[in-house]
């Protein structure tokens, strides 16, 4: 008799079934911003990316994309992130979409781990060779070794084409020109299924006799030595000579067919170049900040000095690649992702020049919905409440000077 | 029919009813070891065999016999011991390609378009059917375990050589020396997979010379041999049917 127990385990499977099944069918994709799981104290505080291009928006497959900029290594590197001594300067996209044909940090080609200097600032350029159509979200990335992906701001570029059409050829310096991406693969699929040929050979000589309960039975009955032949070992023999000559058949001949051949090559790379970046005649002192959570804006108190000759004015303020921009002083000229740019979302409580020589307190404030859709917010919650980023003052003839600032943040609830 | 009468009525139903038991026995073990080992060779030498860039001539040759001996020894221990079956070793290998074949097509290629000859699987057959081939031979497990596990290490380079020498052929590229197996995985992005983390020879194995994957391949032979006889025990242990009441 069926109890309601019974009914409801019943209709619970069957609910599951059904909830199995839809999520079987349903299966959002996940294609950007990743890198809001990234922690904000991380993001602030250890790779600044700016000056950022990604030279096309749109290409076919085989022709060529860069994106190039600068990145400044910060000072207040996090203890709790491991020093960038061993680096990779990585490149964020979702599986070889593209093909990574090169990457420069200071003008020299990086195919391997560098070190990179606290405090130094370097350009970098990531040359991509479109591979798959399709619209994807570039980033800039720079992986640290015990430290983990640092990923810098991201912009879809769409591929047009057929994965078909794409080709990738080098010449070797044994004077062949192959397409590393299909070469090889003639004897890759023939020697690998040669031996599980041979493999199962070995199997249905044995499997062709009864496998299991005869066998079972002769074992248990004490006559196990029956079981193997004088022909089965003769035949053992065989394919145990026969494995043995194979394998150095075909190793001679491929010695033969490939008599030059090199190991994998690796090593650590040092002495990257950084920008010479004169110091900046600017000097700023954060007296206080604060995060007003409400209203999704960073407050803070800047003493500024200017050492200069020229008068500066407070542009930007960029911190995990989200830049917020007084509009009155700068404006974006390039093709930084709209989503990290809040044009108007500095404001500050006087914004006219600094004079040479000229020390002044002013109020700042950077405002804009990026603080939680990009969850730097969740700074507050971090067990090291301190904020970093990268000011970016501009002088009377447009040159700009980059000040980095690292202080205690403390939020406000009400 | 009652428990004292047989299943069966005559010699050719009992032997009918064997070979349907074979058949049955073979699918499902193929695929229940194919589960298990497939899981632990990726979680241990798994870098190395998926990416032709980390095969190299010492970490890759070191690496991947030690911890793929471990469930033919099993295997062996038990078909061997209850069943007089030859085949231990190479049904392990066999289903750990079938899985890894299936894996690296559909997935590696087919999901995420890395070519086929940036992710092909290691050749393991020959190592299995050295290793078969002495226990039958021998009729020794502890011949098996020193003899067959050092041809079990020392063959899996030479049998790998005619799969991966095409992709060691030297390339200057932009004033570097690269392998082609060097240049798919600089050209063929694998975000979390940078430079550093690929543990291969960087120069520190210091050689009679400048051999090293004969010295790699006999230190992997002789600790395959250890780790032949640890998973020998785990086999008899796994294989034993002590909680079976009898009847």
């Amino acid at each position: 008799m069926k109890t309601i127990k019974d009914k409801v385990a019943k209709l619970s499977f069957v609910a599951l079934l059904i909830a199995v099944s839809t999520a079987m069918f349903y299966t959002p994709t996940a294609s950007a911003h990743g890198e809001k799981s990234q922690a904000a104290f991380m993001r602030m505080r250890t790779i600044h990316w700016y000056d950022l291009d990604w030279s096309k928006s749109q290409v076919a497959v085989n022709e060529t994309v860069t994106v190039s900029g600068k990145f400044h290594v910060f000072k207040g590197w996090p203890e709790t992130v491991e020093k960038p001594e061993v680096s990779f300067l990585n490149i964020g996209i979702p599986g070889p979409v593209f093909i990574r044909a090169a990457s420069y940090i200071g003008g020299q080609l990086v195919p391997r781990s560098v070190t990179l200097e606290l405090g130094k600032t370097y350009d970098f350029k990531v040359l991509l060779k479109a591979r798959r159509p399709g619209d994807w979200h570039v980033h800039t990335m720079m992986n640290v070794e015990d430290g983990g992906p640092i990923i810098g701001p991201g912009k879809f570029i769409r591929i047009t084409g057929s994965m078909s059409q794409f080709t990738n050829p080098v010449t070797t310096l044994t004077g062949k020109t192959i397409d590393i991406e299909t070469w090889g693969l003639g004897d890759i699929y023939f020697y690998s299924f040669l031996w599980i040929g041979i493999g199962i050979a070995w199997m249905w000589y044995w499997c062709k006799s009864p496998v299991f309960v005869p066998r079972l039975i002769a074992v248990q009955a004490g006559k196990q030595d029956s079981l193997i032949s004088d022909t089965d070992k003769k035949v053992t023999m065989g394919f145990c000579g026969g494995v043995l000559a194979l394998t150095a058949i075909l190793m001679s001949s491929t010695n033969s067919a490939y008599p030059v051949t090199i190991p994998i090559q690796a090593g650590l790379m040092r002495d990257m170049v950084p920008l010479e970046i004169p110091e900046p005649t600017v000097s700023v002192t954060v007296d206080n900040a604060s995060y007003r959570v409400p209203g999704r804006s960073m407050e803070m108190t800047l003493t500024i000095t200017n050492n200069g000759d020229s008068g500066i004015r407070l542009g930007e303020f960029n911190t995990a690649s989200v830049r917020f921009l007084d509009a009155d002083v700068a404006e974006d000229e390039g093709v930084y992702p709209a989503d990290l740019l809040a044009e108007n979302g500095l404001s500050q409580s006087d914004n006219s020049a600094i004079a040479p020589g000229e020390t002044r307190t002013i109020s700042v404030q950077a405002s804009d919905a990026a603080w939680e859709v990009y969850r730097l917010a969740d700074l507050i919650y971090d067990p090291d409440s301190r904020f970093a980023g990268l000011l970016f003052f501009y002088d009377e003839a447009g040159n700009t000077q980059m000040v980095g600032i690292d202080a205690p943040l403390i939020p406000s609830f009400i | 029919m009652s428990a004292s009468q047989s299943a069966v009525r005559s010699r050719a139903e009992a032997v009918s009813a064997s070979r349907t038991l074979d058949y049955m026995i073979l699918f499902t073990l193929f695929f229940i070891i194919l589960g298990g080992y497939h899981i632990h060779f990726m979680l241990t030498g798994g870098d190395w065999d998926f990416w032709s860039d980390w095969k190299d001539r010492r970490l890759w040759v070191t690496v991947c016999p030690i911890v793929a001996i471990t469930f033919p020894a099993a295997v062996q221990a038990v078909l061997w011991t209850r069943y007089r079956i030859a085949w231990g070793a190479t049904v392990s290998i066999l289903g750990l390609l079938f899985g890894e074949w299936i894996n690296r097509y559909f997935n590696f290629w087919g999901w995420t378009y890395f070519p086929m000859n940036f992710v092909f699987p290691a050749n393991f057959v020959p190592s299995a059917i050295f290793l078969d081939t002495v226990l039958v031979l021998s009729n020794s497990f502890t011949l098996t375990a020193i003899a067959g596990g050092m041809g079990w290490g020392l063959l899996f380079y030479p049998s790998n050589w005619p799969i991966i020498a095409p992709l060691h052929l030297p390339v200057e590229y932009n004033g570097m020396m690269f392998t082609v197996a060097d240049l798919s995985g600089y050209h063929y992005v694998r975000t979390g997979t940078p430079e550093y983390i690929r543990m291969v020879e960087k120069g520190t194995l210091r050689t009679f010379g400048k051999d090293v994957a004969p010295v790699s391949a006999f230190f992997s032979a002789f600790v395959s041999v250890i780790v032949y006889f640890v998973w020998h025990f785990f086999g008899l242990w796994f294989g034993k049917t002590d909680f079976v009441t009898s009847t």
